[in-house]
């Protein structure tokens, strides 16, 4: 079975331009907060945030060119101290923060595949892309268990 | 004091002195140094003379890593995001302390010119770590802090790339005297660094081939440390040049799949305890008898390498027309010098026993001034430039 057939097809999505304000609001009544894509105009997948993100809107001068750099010190941002002045829910936007270099898989991928990608990069969801690179919709954990159970005959 | 015990001494101790410095705002690096330094055989005497003869096997393997690590740096993307400015200063920072220190040592210090040429090679290099720290501390932001940031970010790989150059040409150089010499210095080295890029590239082509066997983050970790290991190995069996080798194999690897980026995250589950080691056995290895000994070498060293890192920036920053308060002080922000000065002086210290001892002690005492230094004037350079948040800082 392919990774489109259990797929959500409808998702919520953000562009580069969605402020910081406009993200944490779409996402208030939530219980979580999500892995959520970032597209452009014809809906090519750009980016992703996920939580960890968010917390890079603590430290918006540390860049990602840095990330090669061997010998740095782990900085841990204790986010109860920071101070955080109201204007950067509007000064951050999704393009600040998002992940640019992040896994997507194929529709057509089978949902063994997608499995063993998920255990393999440590990650519960991922983004559904077709050929182009357009968002054809995610793939969570759940949705690959809960199909196995329906296969199964418990649901 | 046996082999393990030593190494658990050195683990527990570096972790509670990089805390102790933390508080005196010097990076982990500092501390991990300075540890070596007061237990190695010349002060307190507390390491295993296995370890200490184990620094050269340690530096190659963390080197590789090293040189691993920066190789994704060079991909179209990340010359896209650093920018021109960065890329032409970072250029001439590095190349400019090579040329001059090299110069100084042969006309000055009249020293052949192979260990002069290794010694303005390892002048290139600069310390991130101390830059990155003070710029954190100060919350500087700015184009000025940008464009450090990015010129510290690559400048070890221009480093790694000078030096595996140098090292090529001084070991032709000292081993190859004849009749033929130009022409056996330039074969011998062009052998060495066209050989180790084949292999590099080889390697990554193989490892992203069976990449798909691999199912668990364990098993990833295992693969790529197995990868880099046998890159080291090989390079080391051919003589070729260990850090292209590794350094080619990183960029192959990611130019030839965006997702094989999960390598290069992999490996930092494990290096933190390798570098710690790294640095204490580099400071153990410090033999404080000969410290008398270089005392116009390390004036001339530092007088030479300050003016490139310094005379290089602004003239790069000249070229790409930035701003009069950039140039002016960006040298100031490339002072610092520690981990891969002293991988490469390691380097040079195993592969030249007759003056690598003069070259390695030279880098450790400068390093360490340096690293007290260093973050003292790329401070100056962020306040001077006006983007570092001293009163902020101060309140708190």
């Amino acid at each position: 079975m392919q990774v489109k057939e259990v797929m959500s097809k409808e998702v919520i999505t953000v562009k580069r331009s969605t402020t910081l304000r406009q993200l944490l609001e779409i996402f208030a009544k939530f219980h979580m907060f999500p892995l959520i894509p970032v597209i452009e105009e014809n809906n090519r997948l750009v980016g992703i945030i996920s939580f960890r993100n968010l917390i890079n809107a603590f430290r918006p001068h540390e860049l990602e060119v840095l990330k090669t750099v061997p010998f740095l010190d782990e900085k841990k941002e204790d986010i109860f101290k920071i101070d955080l002045t109201e204007e950067i829910g509007n000064l951050v936007v999704v393009e600040d923060i998002m992940e640019k270099n992040f896994i997507s898989i194929q529709e057509e991928t089978s949902l063994e595949e997608a499995f063993s990608l998920m255990e393999l990069h440590l990650k519960e969801e991922f983004p559904v892309v077709d050929k182009r690179g357009r968002l054809m919709g995610m793939i969570g954990i759940f949705d690959i268990i809960r199909e196995v159970f329906h296969q199964k005959g418990v649901i | 004091m046996n082999t393990i015990l030593g190494l658990g001494f050195i683990l527990l101790a570096g972790l509670f002195s990089a805390r102790l410095i933390n508080k005196l705002r010097f990076p982990a690096v500092t501390a991990y140094l300075l540890l070596g330094i007061f237990i190695g055989p010349s002060i307190l005497n507390l390491t295993s003379q296995e370890l200490i003869n184990s620094s050269g096997f340690i530096s190659n393997i963390v080197l590789g890593l090293i040189a691993f690590g920066l190789g994704q740096s060079f991909t179209r993307e990340f010359f896209r995001n650093i920018g021109r400015p960065v890329l032409w200063i970072s250029i001439l920072e590095a190349v400019l302390p090579w040329v001059l220190v090299t110069l100084s040592f042969v006309f000055i210090l009249k020293q052949p010119f192979y260990v002069a040429l290794l010694f303005g090679a390892i002048a290139s290099a600069t310390a991130p770590a101390a830059t990155v720290m003070v710029v954190r501390e100060y919350k500087a932001k700015g184009r000025f802090t940008d464009i450090l940031l990015g010129v510290v970010a690559i400048d070890d790989a221009w480093c790694l790339i000078i030096f595996a150059l140098s090292l090529a040409i001084s070991k032709a150089v000292a081993f190859h005297t004849s009749n033929t010499f130009v022409f056996k210095v330039i074969f011998h080295s062009l052998i060495e660094i066209i050989g180790a890029l084949m292999l590099g590239g080889l390697i990554a082509c193989f490892a992203t081939l069976f990449s798909k066997f691999i199912r668990t983050q364990t098993e990833l970790l295992i693969y790529t440390l197995g990868f880099i290991l046998l890159t080291t190995g090989l390079a080391i069996l051919l003589h070729l040049s260990v850090l292209l080798a590794n350094m080619f194999l990183g960029t192959v690897l990611i130019n030839i799949n965006k997702s094989n980026l999960e390598f290069f995250d992999v490996l930092k589950l494990i290096d933190s305890p390798l570098y710690l080691l790294f640095f204490v056995l580099a400071g153990a290895n410090l033999e404080i008898g000969l410290l008398k000994g270089i005392g116009i070498t390390g004036i001339i060293y530092i007088f030479f390498r300050t003016t490139g890192k310094t005379v290089g920036s602004v003239w790069g920053g000249y070229i790409v027309k930035v701003e009069k308060n950039i140039r002016r002080y960006l040298g100031l922000g490339l002072l610092p010098q520690a981990g891969v000065a002293l991988g490469c002086a390691l380097i040079a210290k195993n592969d030249f026993p007759k003056v690598g001892s003069m070259i390695f002690t030279t880098i450790v005492a400068t390093t360490v001034i340096y690293e007290l230094v260093g973050p003292l004037c790329t401070k100056y350079a962020l306040q001077k430039a006006g983007e570092a948040l001293i009163e902020h800082h101060q309140n708190i």
